[in-house]
């Protein structure tokens, strides 16, 4: 599906006080989660397809509603640890229930979420209100039967894996073991199982022994799709790194070393801050990996490590306003990339609540923004433009009216169907590709 | 428990005419508050350069204006008419800019007093930021008493800004060469009396004053608004951190051995084999503490000592006798004693035995650090 195909818009919500701070959809695109700074979770299910309506898609409401992380507060340093969300992760479904895990700061936790239709009744030592009843009055013994009751969604906390980091969680990532996942810090990745919480694995540690010598961070990672053995973890330095858990335990020496040699004519004072990689997805197939940085997005081919084989510009007309976005800390802001369900279409986020998508295959590219005013029913999203030189055109937006407050760094696409949801401050937008 | 929604829907699609959605009237709510339009003083800094008149408030005002110091504002005469055609807007807007980001990176990290931890990655990458920077001042400092003609690539920056730091070593070393040339006492040109030290910062800020001997030794073009606004920078950085005295003589002596870094460093400066050699000596002097990031001199006393030490003959550290606190070899232009003992000579009131003036002025100086650094 080219990435011209129309898009509509379709449905948003907002929450009352939070920024959005991570969307992720489920396996099968059913359910879309999104966190919050305050440490919500919200869970939009779609609903299934009415047989009167074949030619309408399922629509998301929400699902579910639990409060994830609360707000800590580390005694030692004297400094509050944020219960924003940071990621979601969801676990393949194996049962009628729904697993995710979810992450702040320093905790992760595994969250099921089930349904409850039934409630049991008849119970012998308790009446209908759940008091107790004496036990010298029942004469009879019963057995308690399942009865229908309203569709309750509940969340509860099965696992909690706490202590493990000394610095900022920024990912994690479920392994294709379904057994395993990762959780990766500034400076560690550590291993875990989901049966135990109270261990896990160091496998990649990169502090070095003396922290005025640090000059580099860990700024994402992510497993392989189908080989549990193998994960990539991006740096502040631009540079990502494959390793290979087989290879020895701790994994601080890489298998594969990708970083492209920078580009001598656009050299500044800037240039390691805008190669700090912000998000590295690897593609459905497990081919390719995609990785974000301050002004592009880049695809790189698993077997070449020396150069990315494409590279899409998303906002060039930034770089020459590069000091400004370092004053008014821009410059930092960790935009992330999503593949489509076909490796074909990427989409990364910019500024304005604009995002873009590219299309490998045909090399084209567009701009669309998230907004109230294109939010009409079926409105198509125009494309937008950015101009850069002297005359604006009557639709182009000139870079110096750009709205920086209003940044899209969360985005999510459905894993077979063309449907993604931005997340734009505390907005959240549905999108769909049109349907005649 | 129940859980009270958190998200209001809106939909706005006909399709389901059936079912009533609230609308939603709240308007967009964000705990950010950012300046959302950029400044627009930066891409007209960049873009335009303006002249500018006050001398020296451009460096904490920049945030506000922008503009470029005309060479003739302060740096009359000599300065001006010297200006040779390797330097010129280039050189000093970079050097402007470099200025700005400096004291942006440097209010970043201290300006800062966060509920929560700062991040770890915008701490580091603003570190790496001031490190370039500093090592840069360091090789431009270097550069200037000592000239050693090398095979320092000619290559001459280009007019715009840029493209004029193709390596940050790389515009430091060639600005230095063609202006200084011949000069016949480098060392009563930039060594700083002692006593001078004591003095007012404005003693930075007028090379002439320190360079009484060497009427044709030419400074670099970029000396005199590096010092103007290092004063500046120095009041600023002042008014941040406490600092301890500590580094200052691992610093000075790295400053030496930036000398020789230069020459080798015609490629990029932040290639990590070369970052970390130097690094690994100038860590020495930095207590930054990345655990916690608190404001206490994580890079200030190196900050401080390039500032101070920038117009100062390190040499002076190089001579072995007297160096037995910083400990690396040193190697700068060959010095000869007798000039160091003449200059040094009014200073000491004991006769001079060849290594002793230096230990007395070395403690001397430490302690004229410690005053003026205020620890």
């Amino acid at each position: 599906l080219k990435c011209t195909e129309k898009y509509v818009y379709y449905l948003s919500f907002q929450s009352k006080s939070d920024i959005i701070s991570t969307v992720e959809f489920n396996h099968t695109g059913e359910l879309l989660a999104t966190g919050d700074k305050g440490g919500r979770v919200v869970i939009f299910q779609r609903e299934q397809e009415s047989k009167n309506q074949i030619h309408r898609r399922g629509e998301y409401n929400v699902y579910s509603t639990f409060q994830s992380h609360e707000p800590e507060f580390d005694y030692l340093k004297s400094l509050e640890i944020e219960e924003k969300i940071n990621k979601i992760r969801w676990l393949p479904q194996q049962n009628a229930a729904y697993f995710l895990l979810s992450t702040n700061d320093k905790t992760v936790k595994l969250w099921k979420v089930s349904e409850r239709d039934k409630r049991p009744e008849g119970y012998n030592l308790k009446d209908e209100e759940g008091r107790l009843r004496d036990p010298a009055t029942i004469t009879t013994l019963r057995v308690p039967v399942l009865r229908p009751m309203d569709l309750m969604v509940e969340a509860t906390p099965r696992r909690v894996f706490a202590n493990a980091h000394t610095y900022h969680i920024n990912s994690i990532s479920v392994n294709s073991d379904y057994e395993t996942y990762m959780s990766a810090d500034d400076l560690r990745i550590n291993l875990w199982n989901f049966e135990i919480t109270n261990q896990s694995f160091n496998i990649v540690d990169i502090k070095p022994a003396n922290m005025e010598e640090l000059t580099e961070v860990i700024t994402a990672a992510e497993f392989h799709p189908h080989h549990c053995n193998t994960f990539v973890y991006s740096s502040s330095k631009g540079t990502i790194r494959l390793c290979d858990m087989r290879a020895s335990a701790l994994c601080d020496r890489h298998t594969k070393f990708f970083e492209e040699p920078e580009d001598p004519s656009n050299r500044s004072f800037f240039s390691e801050i805008i190669s700090s990689i912000s998000d590295v997805k690897f593609s459905h197939s497990g081919r390719y990996i995609m990785t974000r940085d301050y002004l592009t997005v880049k695809v790189w081919d698993l077997n070449m490590e020396n150069r990315p084989i494409e590279t899409y510009q998303v906002h060039d007309y930034l770089r020459s306003k590069l000091c400004s976005l370092y004053e008014n800390d821009c410059i930092f802001d960790k935009f992330e990339c999503v593949w489509n369900g076909s490796d074909s279409v990427i989409m990364t986020g910019s500024y304005n609540n604009f995002f873009r998508m590219f299309d490998r295959n045909t090399k084209r590219d567009v701009t669309l923004e998230a907004s109230r005013e294109n939010s009409k029913p079926r409105a198509i999203l125009k494309p937008r433009k950015v101009c850069v030189g002297g005359k604006r055109r009557k639709d182009e937006i000139s870079v110096d009216s750009l709205d920086f407050s209003k940044k899209i760094l969360h985005t999510a696409w459905h894993p077979s169907e063309n449907i993604i949801a931005v997340a734009a401050t505390n907005n959240l937008y549905i999108f769909q590709d049109k349907v005649n | 428990m129940t859980f009270q929604v958190a998200y209001n829907i809106l939909l706005l699609q006909a399709i389901l005419p059936h079912r009533f959605f609230s609308c939603v009237s709240m308007g967009i709510k964000t705990r950010v508050s950012l300046d959302s339009r950029l400044s627009p003083s930066y891409p007209e800094f960049f873009e335009r350069i303006k002249p500018q008149s006050p001398k020296g408030s451009f460096v904490g005002y920049m945030l506000g204006k922008g503009g470029k110091r005309k060479f003739d504002e302060h740096e009359d005469g000599l300065e001006g008419k010297i200006m040779s055609p390797c330097d010129g807007p280039s050189k000093v807007s970079y050097t402007l800019q470099r200025q700005t980001i400096f004291n942006i990176s440097l209010m970043k990290l201290y300006n800062h007093r966060p509920l929560t931890e700062p991040s770890l990655q915008k701490t580091v990458l603003i570190n790496n930021m001031l490190r370039r920077i500093q090592e840069e001042l360091k090789q431009e400092g270097s550069l200037r008493p000592v000239f050693t003609p090398s095979s320092q690539p000619t290559t001459e920056p280009s007019d715009s800004y840029r493209e004029a730091p193709p390596a940050f070593s790389h515009l430091a070393s060639p600005s230095a060469h063609p202006c200084d040339l011949g000069s016949t006492t480098p060392l009563e040109a930039c060594l700083t009396p002692a006593s001078l030290l004591e003095d007012d910062d404005d003693t930075f800020c007028t090379p002439q004053a320190m360079q009484p001997a060497a009427p044709t030794k030419l400074s670099p073009p970029a000396l005199p608004p590096e010092k103007d606004s290092f004063s500046s920078a120095l009041d600023e950085i002042e008014e941040l951190c406490p600092t301890s005295t500590s580094a200052e003589a691992a610093a000075a002596a790295t400053d030496s051995a930036k000398g020789t870094s230069t020459e080798a460093s015609a490629q990029k400066l932040e290639g990590p084999q070369e970052s970390r050699a130097d690094d690994s000596k100038l860590m020495d002097s930095l207590p930054g503490n990345f655990e916690i990031m608190t404001s206490t001199g994580f890079l200030t006393d190196l900050t401080l000592d390039d500032i101070l030490f920038a117009d100062i003959d390190t040499s002076m550290y190089d001579f072995d006798p007297c160096t037995s606190t910083s400990g690396t070899a040193s190697k700068m232009a060959p010095v000869s004693a007798d000039d160091l003992l003449k200059t040094l000579a009014p200073y000491s009131s004991q006769p001079v035995a060849p290594s002793q003036p230096f230990k007395m002025d070395l403690t001397e100086l430490d302690h004229i650090m410690e005053v003026l650094v205020g620890s």
